[in-house]
């Protein structure tokens, strides 16, 4: 069956195809001239996308506005970053990291979903904010310097092994790791659980009318949206070799919701460009100016008020109706 | 030491400076609160508003103009700037079903917006205005600054001319009545659009004013709404948002906690406590302390 939401994800998923397609030649460029800046950048770019998906399932998809993603994102860098010093194995950073992100996910998801519209917002916020002064005051987490000295993982893929200070190879193991990311999350999004969030969204009064229980829905939603933030972090310190506290602040957060504001609301193939587009447009305006923020800020307020699907609005009607053209006939 | 020095020396000062800091944040957190509870708006560009304002006071300061006209001109040339943001950024997506994210998403791009541009004309540098009034009072044996105590002074003249404003004026019948229902205020001749966008610009002065009055005990520098703007929301939330009274008890009491507390423990872990606070608040009566304007 196809319907417009279905024909809508297919659209989404095709967009991801040329996304995978050009991130493959861009890393083969970038393995064949050396260029490790750019191709660092790329994989610093689709780490925040998933930190950016994660925001899209709760904005896009639960009407729910979180200003403290940031909390699962660091919280996905300190676990990875605490597990690697002890033992330099990517199978056993994820894995703690998913643990602990489904432990604070649940408690985080029970304190967030007492409450919705604008005090969601804000007591996300403040969850964050708790947790980001904590970590910064806490000598054993290196405090304000962050953890330092995180040894290079080698990523065990079973038929070869990826050393993460390889540029291209990493870029292509992150590559990966967000696309599972982007499918486990647009799978579950297309089942009936999906479609109960966008009832739960569109009117959460009538939605027990119909029987179904909204608190579990938007818990496992929240859930969901930690474990994908959490993941994305976990990368970062196998990147950059340490994790800073910046990664818990308002910013990361707030930068995580421009970037689905600009790549398109409940898409989530948005999150993806957005991050790319934002980490272009960081880096371009970047050569001329450090006053970067007027032209994000700008662009940011232009899109709230005549882009509310974002740039992926601009493209995907089109290719939806191709889908739903295709099964017509 | 004993308990009547300590009371003197220790406690007293603490009280007092604390003081200082809670009138100070009241008054950022009366225009947010005004602001949410007439137009539904959390306005993020609120701490940058406050900035505005202390960089306004610099800027005057600088060309010879006297402190006590500040108070008075940098609230006024604040007014327009409010009432032009609120009729040409929020009213454009003020009536999508998306209210409260789509006017926080455009005030959170004006904040980042404001914050740079403060950095282009002023540069990133910390700036230090004089201090107005210099020296320190002797009261009751306790040494005070003359400054802190004339903030407290005059900052709770304006809260009791606000609240006196809100609920005792034509004006303030006139917001209250559209706030609590919009469309019957604009049929009984109440004129709608206007309120709205005065109300906005009323709390972008008020932050103004906070601007002008901290300036010379916090210094002025381009990220200086942001630490502000945090202990403001916390202030707004825990008292109802809305709620006028609810601004003023606990941007007291917090601050107070927040002063005392800084006493016994590392004053780095006073803000968690505070937040910590404000996500209790949230989950166990999350419209606060108080009703909201209009409904109460």
């Amino acid at each position: 069956m196809r319907d417009r939401l279905t024909a809508a994800m297919t659209a989404s998923h095709l967009m991801v195809a040329v996304l995978v397609v050009a991130g493959i030649i861009f890393a083969a460029i970038g393995a064949a001239t050396g260029t490790v800046f750019y191709l660092r950048l790329a994989t610093e770019a689709l780490i925040f996308a998933g930190l950016a998906l994660s925001v899209d399932i709760l904005l896009g998809y639960n009407g729910l506005l979180s200003l403290g993603q940031a909390l699962y994102f660091g919280l996905g860098a300190y676990v990875s970053g605490v597990v690697l010093k002890l033992v330099p194995s990517f199978w056993a950073a994820m894995g703690a990291t998913l643990v602990a992100a489904l432990v604070v996910g649940i408690v985080g998801g029970i304190i967030a979903n007492r409450v919705r519209g604008v005090y969601f917002a804000l007591i996300t916020f403040g969850m964050a904010q708790v947790i980001s002064k904590v970590v910064y005051n806490t000598r054993a987490l290196g405090a304000s310097d962050g953890l330092i000295g995180i040894p290079i993982v080698p990523v065990d893929l079973g038929f070869i092994t990826i050393q993460s200070n390889s540029a291209a190879g990493f870029f292509l193991v992150t590559l990966a790791v967000i696309v599972i990311l982007y499918a486990v999350t647009a799978y579950l999004l297309d089942t009936p659980f999906g479609r109960v969030l966008i009832a739960l969204k569109a009117n959460d009064r009538r939605v027990p009318f119909l029987g179904y229980a909204p608190l579990p829905h938007r818990l496992a939603a929240y859930v969901l949206a930690a474990v994908i933030a959490a993941l994305s972090g976990a990368l970062y310190p196998m990147l950059r070799g340490f994790v800073s506290p910046e990664l818990l602040f308002f910013a990361t957060s707030g930068n995580a919701v421009i970037t689905v504001v600009l790549g398109g609301i409940g898409t989530l193939v948005g999150a993806l460009y957005g991050s790319i587009l934002l980490t272009v447009l960081k880096s371009v305006i970047g050569t001329w100016t450090e006053h970067h923020l007027i032209v994000i800020g700008v662009l940011f307020m232009a899109a709230v008020i005549f882009l509310p699907k974002g740039i992926v609005g601009l493209v995907r009607p089109a290719l939806s109706r191709l889908v739903r053209g295709e099964a017509g006939k | 030491m004993n308990a009547v020095d300590y009371l003197q020396f220790v406690l007293a000062p603490q009280i007092v400076n604390g003081l200082a800091i809670g009138v100070a944040v009241v008054l950022v957190a009366l225009g947010l609160t005004i602001i949410f509870g007439l137009l539904d708006v959390i306005n993020m560009a609120h701490g940058e508003f406050y900035a505005v304002g202390a960089y306004l006071a610099l800027a005057l300061g600088a060309v010879g103009i006297d402190f006590w006209l500040l108070l008075v001109l940098v609230p006024l040339l604040m007014l327009p700037l409010g009432y032009v943001v609120e009729r040409g950024l929020i009213q454009r997506v003020f009536n999508t079903p998306d209210r409260h994210v789509s006017t926080l998403l455009l005030t959170f791009g004006l904040a980042l917006v404001l914050e740079d541009v403060l950095k282009v004309i002023f540069g990133p540098n910390t700036q230090r205005p004089p201090t107005p009034i210099k020296g320190a009072i002797d009261m009751f044996g306790i040494f005070l600054p003359t400054y802190r105590l004339f903030l407290i002074v005059f900052g709770l003249a304006v809260i009791a001319a606000v609240a006196l404003i809100v609920y005792r004026t034509r004006l303030g019948a006139m917001v209250r009545a559209a706030a609590f229902d919009r469309d019957m205020a604009g049929s009984m001749g109440v004129p709608v659009t206007h309120v709205y966008a005065g109300a906005f610009a009323f709390g972008i002065a008020l932050a103004g004013l906070a601007g002008v009055l901290l300036a010379p005990i916090y210094s002025v520098f381009p990220t200086m709404g942001r630490d502000f703007i945090l202990m403001a929301f916390t202030v707004v939330i825990v008292g109802g948002m809305g709620s006028i009274a609810g601004v003023v008890v606990a941007g007291l009491v917090l601050t107070q906690i927040q002063a005392i507390a800084s006493l016994y423990i590392s004053p780095v872990w006073t803000d968690p406590i505070v937040f910590g606070i404000m996500v209790a608040v949230l989950m166990v009566r999350p419209q606060g302390l108080f009703g909201r304007i209009g409904h109460a």
